[in-house]
C-alpha cells in the first residue's frame, strides 16, 4: 500500500510539516525535529462528544479509558508497563470534535508505539470486567472534576444552557447518569464505527527519518480496511434571542459567574478579530475587563476570557471570580459597560496592535517543543481539516484592524446572544433554593 | 551572582528567570506572606513606571513578567520576543532595582490576598494540601504558608510597605542571585543582558538559610477539615522526608517511581485499576534545598475514604518495610534513565533545571546526571533508602471532605486520633 503526499507547509523555524494518506484512508503529519532524540506520537480520532447520542453522553470520554486496556495481544496493564518501561509517557483527552491519544517516547522506541497504537485501533479487548473497573474510575473523575469543583460545574451548565440543540450542549465527560448507563453493546459498537484508518491522523513530531515512519506504519496499518463512517449530523444551534441566567448555591465564598456570548466556529473569518476582544477584555494585565473589575472597583478577585476552538459556533466565555463584599449582577452590569464603550468607541490601533504582539508569543510559545508541535498540528487537522489552518489563522490575527474590532463586538456581543451562569455562596442556614433558571429563550 | 545560558534557536523566544535565595521559607515567624507580597508589589511599579504603565509597556510587546514563589526562592520569570529582549530586559532590571512599593499598591494587595485565601477554599485540592503543608511536620520552615493568613496579612499591613522595602535591599542583591537565559539569545548577548540585569545592584551577600528543621512529631494523626456537600475526599499523607541532593536521592527516586510515580505504580495499580475508587494515586518527595515532605495524594469517593486510607497506609507500611523487588527497581530505573531527555528536550528545560540545581548549591549538571547513578544503584540500595526515608509510623493524614459522612470511617482507619476542623478556618 503506498502513500501519497497531499499537503505540506513550515510549521515554526526549521521544522516542515508534510501530510501524507494511505489507501486505506489513514493520513499521517510527519514533522521532523531533531533538536532532541524523542517523538511525539499522537493518534487523533475524529470523534468527539459531538458524534453521541442523548442518553449515552460521555461515550467518546470513555474510550480515553478504555483504550489503554487489554487488546488482542497485550494482556491487561501491558500497554502502560511497555511505554514506561522505555521513559515515555503516554495520555489521552476528549472534547468535542476530537479524541486523541499521545505517546510521548525515546527516539528509538518509535516503532513500539506504531505497534502499539495500531494493535489498539484494530484489537482492543470490550469485556464487562474492565469496562466496569474503568466506568468506575470515571465516576470519580467527575465527582473530582465536576461534582466536587464549582468551576467545572459552571463550565458544564453554560454549555448546557446555551446550546439547547447542538450536541455541544452536553459535557465531554457525560452526564454521570448516562455514564453510569452506557451499555457493552452500544461501546463495542462505538469502538467499531470510529475507530478506524479513515477517521484518524497520525502525527508524529520529532528525531526519525521520514521514510522509515511511512514504512512502519504501512506495515502496522495498511492492511486495516476503512469503515464505513456515518455522515456527519448537522445540527445547528438555533439563534438566541433571550439572554439566559441560571443560579445556584455552592459552598463557596463569594460568587462565581461564567458568562458566554455565541461565537462563531474556529474557521470563521470572524474568529480572529474575536480572539483579539478576548485579549482585549481580559488577556493580558492591561486588559479592560481585567483592569477595571480587579484593579480600579476591586470588584472582582479574577477575570478570564476564552474564545473556545470549536469546529462549529461555540462561546466567548468570560470568568469572573468577585471580591468580598460584590455580587454577579454588579459584574455583568460592569462588562455591558465595558462593552458598550467598546462598541462607542473602538479601540486604538495601538490597542489592536497589543493584542497581536501577545496572539504572536502564544503562537510561538504554543509550538516551543515536540508536543506542542503535534497537538496544534493534530488540532487544526482534525477540527478544521487542515494542519495548514494554523498558518492561515495566524495570518488572519496579524490582519485584525480596529474597525474588524469594532465590528466583532457590535456583531457577537450583545446581552440577547449570552447565557450567564452563577454560582453563590450558600446561606449559612442551609436555606437554598434549588438550581434555577431565571429567563430563557 | 550564578548565571545560567541556554541558547537555542528553535523559535524566536527568549525565556530568563531571576531566582532570589530565600523564598517563603525564609519569611518570618507571624508575618508569613512577606515574600510573596514583596514580589508581587515590586512587579507592580519600577523606575519611572507605575504599575499601569508598566503592564502597558509589557504587553505592548508582547511580553511577560511574573513573579513566583517557591519555599526557597523568589522568581521573576519573563518571557519575550527576540525582538524585544532588550526591552523587556531593561523593564526586569527595573523591577529588581528600583521598586516603587507604590503605597496604594501595598494597600490594593492586602486587600486581595484574603481573596486568593477564598480562592484556595473553594478548590479542594488546593485546600488538602495547605492544610497538609501546615500540619504535615509542625515548626518546619515549608509549613509556613507562602500566602500568609489573615493575622499575618495584618501583621504585613502593620509593618507597612517598609518591611517588603527592607526585604528587598537585603535579598535582591547581585550574590543571592541566580540567573537564567535561554532560547533565542547567543552567549555574548545572553552574557550583555545578564549584565544589565544586575549592573545596578549591590554586591551583597546570601541570604542564610533558614534554621534546620526540627524532627516530626511522631506518630499518626488525622486532620479532617470539614467541608460541606463533598462526594469526595481530598486525600494528603505523608511525612518529612530528606532534602533533594541527600545521598539516596537517586535511590529514592527509584522507591517513589515504583511506589506512586507510574500509572504502573503499585499504588495507581490498588486505588484506580483495582478498585476504581479515585481517578489518580500517587506520591511525591517534595524537592527541596532543605528536607521536605514525602507525600501520597488520593481524591477518593467519600464512600471509601476511610477504606482508601487505611489500604494507602497498609501499603506504604508494606513497602518501608520490605522495599520495592528487584524487578520494580529494573523497571523503575528502565523509565527513569529513559524520560531524562524529556526533561531536557528544551533550551528553556535546560535552564530551569540548572537554576534549580544551583539554587540547591548542587554540583553543575547533577539532575541531568541522575540517570548515571541510577545505573549504579542496586535493588539493595533502594531498599535500605527505603527503611532509612519512609517512617509509615509517623504519617499524617489530611482529608478535605464532609466530616459527618466521612468520619466514622476515617476512625477506623488506623490513621491515628482525628481532629476536626473547619474548611475556612485556615
Amino acid at each position: 500500500m503506498s502513500w501519497q503526499l497531499e499537503a505540506e507547509a513550515p510549521i515554526g523555524r526549521g521544522v516542515t510539516a508534510k501530510r501524507y494518506r494511505l489507501g486505506n484512508g489513514l493520513g499521517l503529519i510527519a514533522a521532523i525535529d531533531k533538536r532532541a532524540p524523542i517523538v511525539a506520537l499522537q493518534t487523533w480520532f475524529r470523534v468527539g462528544s459531538r458524534h453521541e447520542r442523548p442518553g449515552a453522553t460521555g461515550m467518546a470520554h470513555l474510550f480515553e479509558h478504555l483504550m489503554f486496556g487489554q487488546t488482542e495481544s497485550l494482556p491487561p496493564g501491558e500497554f502502560d508497563r511497555l511505554v514506561e518501561r522505555t521513559g515515555g509517557e503516554s495520555n489521552a483527552a476528549t472534547w468535542v470534535d476530537w479524541t486523541y491519544y499521545k505517546l510521548s517516547l525515546p527516539a528509538r522506541d518509535l516503532a513500539l508505539g506504531v505497534r502499539l497504537e495500531a494493535e489498539r485501533m484494530q484489537h482492543l479487548v470490550l469485556e464487562p470486567t474492565p469496562v466496569e473497573a474503568e466506568r468506575d474510575v470515571v465516576t470519580n473523575e467527575r465527582r473530582e472534576r465536576v461534582e466536587d469543583d464549582v468551576d467545572g460545574w459552571l463550565d458544564e451548565q453554560l454549555m448546557a444552557h446555551a446550546f439547547t440543540v447542538h450536541p455541544y450542549r452536553w459535557p465531554t465527560i457525560g452526564w454521570m447518569e448516562d455514564i453510569r448507563a452506557l451499555a457493552l453493546p452500544e461501546i463495542r459498537a462505538f469502538y467499531r464505527t470510529w475507530y478506524a484508518p479513515n477517521n484518524a491522523t497520525i502525527v508524529c513530531v520529532g528525531d526519525f527519518d521520514d521514510e522509515h515512519l511511512r514504512e512502519l506504519i504501512a506495515q502496522h496499518y495498511g492492511h486495516i480496511p476503512a469503515a464505513q463512517l456515518p455522515a456527519p449530523a448537522e445540527l445547528p444551534e438555533p439563534v438566541q434571542s433571550k439572554e439566559r441566567v441560571v443560579r445556584a448555591p455552592k459552598p463557596i465564598a463569594t460568587d462565581r459567574l461564567l458568562v458566554g456570548y455565541k461565537a462563531p466556529g474556529q474557521d470563521h473569518p470572524d474568529w480572529a478579530a474575536l480572539e483579539i476582544v478576548s485579549t482585549l477584555l481580559a488577556g493580558c494585565p492591561s486588559a479592560r475587563l481585567y483592569r477595571k473589575l480587579v484593579i480600579d472597583q476591586e470588584a472582582a478577585s479574577s477575570v478570564d476570557a476564552q474564545l473556545t476552538p470549536f469546529r462549529d459556533p461555540s462561546l466567548l466565555r468570560l470568568a469572573v471570580t468577585t471580591a468580598r463584599g460584590h455580587g454577579a449582577d454588579e459584574i455583568v452590569a460592569a462588562i455591558d459597560r465595558e462593552i458598550a464603550g467598546l462598541v462607542e468607541q473602538p479601540p486604538a490601533p495601538s490597542e489592536v496592535e497589543k493584542a497581536k504582539a501577545l496572539a504572536e508569543t502564544d503562537f510561538w510559545s504554543a509550538l516551543a517543543d515536540v508536543d506542542g508541535k503535534a497537538e496544534a498540528l493534530g488540532h487544526y487537522e482534525t477540527a478544521l481539516g487542515d494542519f495548514r489552518r494554523l498558518s492561515a489563522i495566524a495570518e488572519r490575527l496579524t490582519a485584525v484592524t480596529a474597525a474588524d474590532v469594532a465590528r466583532a463586538v457590535r456583531t457577537y456581543l450583545v446581552p440577547a446572544h449570552r447565557t450567564i451562569v452563577i454560582a453563590e455562596p450558600e446561606h449559612p442556614d442551609g436555606d437554598d433554593a434549588d438550581d434555577g433558571e431565571d429567563a430563557g429563550a | 551572582m550564578k548565571a545560567i545560558v541556554e541558547p537555542s534557536p528553535d523559535t524566536p523566544l527568549v525565556w530568563f528567570e531571576v531566582a532570589i535565595r530565600g523564598g517563603a521559607s525564609a519569611d518570618p515567624i507571624g508575618v508569613e506572606g512577606l515574600h510573596r507580597h514583596a514580589g508581587l508589589l515590586a512587579r507592580r511599579g519600577a523606575g519611572r513606571r507605575q504599575r499601569a504603565e508598566l503592564d502597558d509597556t509589557l504587553d505592548s510587546l508582547g511580553a511577560a513578567l511574573d513573579v513566583s514563589l517557591s519555599r526557597d526562592s523568589l522568581a521573576l520569570s519573563g518571557l519575550a520576543l527576540t525582538r524585544h529582549m532588550d526591552a523587556v530586559i531593561d523593564l526586569a532590571a527595573d523591577i529588581l532595582a528600583e521598586p516603587r512599593f507604590d503605597d496604594d499598591e501595598h494597600a490594593r494587595l492586602l486587600r486581595e490576598t484574603p481573596q486568593v485565601l477564598d480562592e484556595i477554599r473553594d478548590d479542594d485540592s488546593a485546600l488538602a494540601t495547605r492544610w497538609f503543608d501546615w500540619l504535615c511536620s509542625p515548626g518546619h520552615p515549608y509549613g509556613r504558608t507562602s500566602l500568609g493568613t489573615e493575622a499575618s496579612l495584618a501583621r504585613i499591613g502593620e509593618l507597612g510597605r517598609d518591611a517588603a522595602r527592607e526585604l528587598w535591599r537585603r535579598e535582591v542583591v547581585a550574590d543571592n542571585l541566580v540567573i537564567g537565559l535561554a532560547g533565542d539569545v547567543d552567549e555574548a548577548t545572553a552574557e550583555r543582558l545578564v549584565q544589565r540585569l544586575v549592573e545596578r545592584l549591590p554586591k551583597g551577600a546570601r541570604v542564610a538559610d533558614a534554621p534546620e528543621p526540627r524532627p516530626p512529631q511522631p506518630g499518626r494523626r488525622t486532620i479532617l477539615v470539614d467541608k460541606p456537600d463533598r462526594t469526595q475526599a481530598q486525600l494528603r499523607i505523608g511525612h518529612l522526608a530528606s532534602r533533594y541532593g541527600h545521598p539516596d536521592t537517586a535511590a529514592l527516586a527509584i522507591a517513589e517511581a515504583v511506589f506512586g510515580g507510574m500509572f504502573s505504580s503499585r499504588l495507581m495499580q490498588e486505588i484506580r485499576v483495582k478498585r476504581g475508587w479515585s481517578y489518580g494515586a500517587g506520591c511525591a518527595l517534595r524537592r527541596s534545598r532543605l528536607p521536605h515532605w514525602f507525600e501520597i495524594w488520593t481524591a477518593a469517593g467519600i464512600d471509601v475514604a476511610g477504606a482508601a486510607v487505611a489500604l494507602e497506609l497498609e501499603l506504604y507500611a508494606d513497602y518501608a518495610e520490605h522495599g520495592p523487588t528487584d524487578d520494580e527497581v529494573d523497571f523503575a530505573r528502565s523509565y527513569l534513565v529513559g524520560a531524562m531527555p524529556f526533561h531536557v528536550a528544551t533550551a528553556r528545560q535546560r535552564m530551569q533545571l540548572a537554576v534549580r540545581d544551583s539554587l540547591f548549591d548542587l554540583p553543575v549538571g547533577y539532575t541531568a546526571r541522575l540517570p548515571e547513578l541510577l545505573g549504579q544503584l542496586a535493588a539493595s540500595d533502594v531498599r535500605a533508602a527505603c527503611s532509612r526515608h519512609f517512617h509509615p509510623e509517623n504519617a499524617v493524614t489530611v482529608a478535605v471532605t464532609t466530616a459527618e459522612h466521612a468520619r466514622p470511617a476515617l476512625e477506623a482507619a488506623n490513621a491515628g486520633p482525628i481532629t476536626v476542623v473547619r474548611h475556612d478556618e485556615y
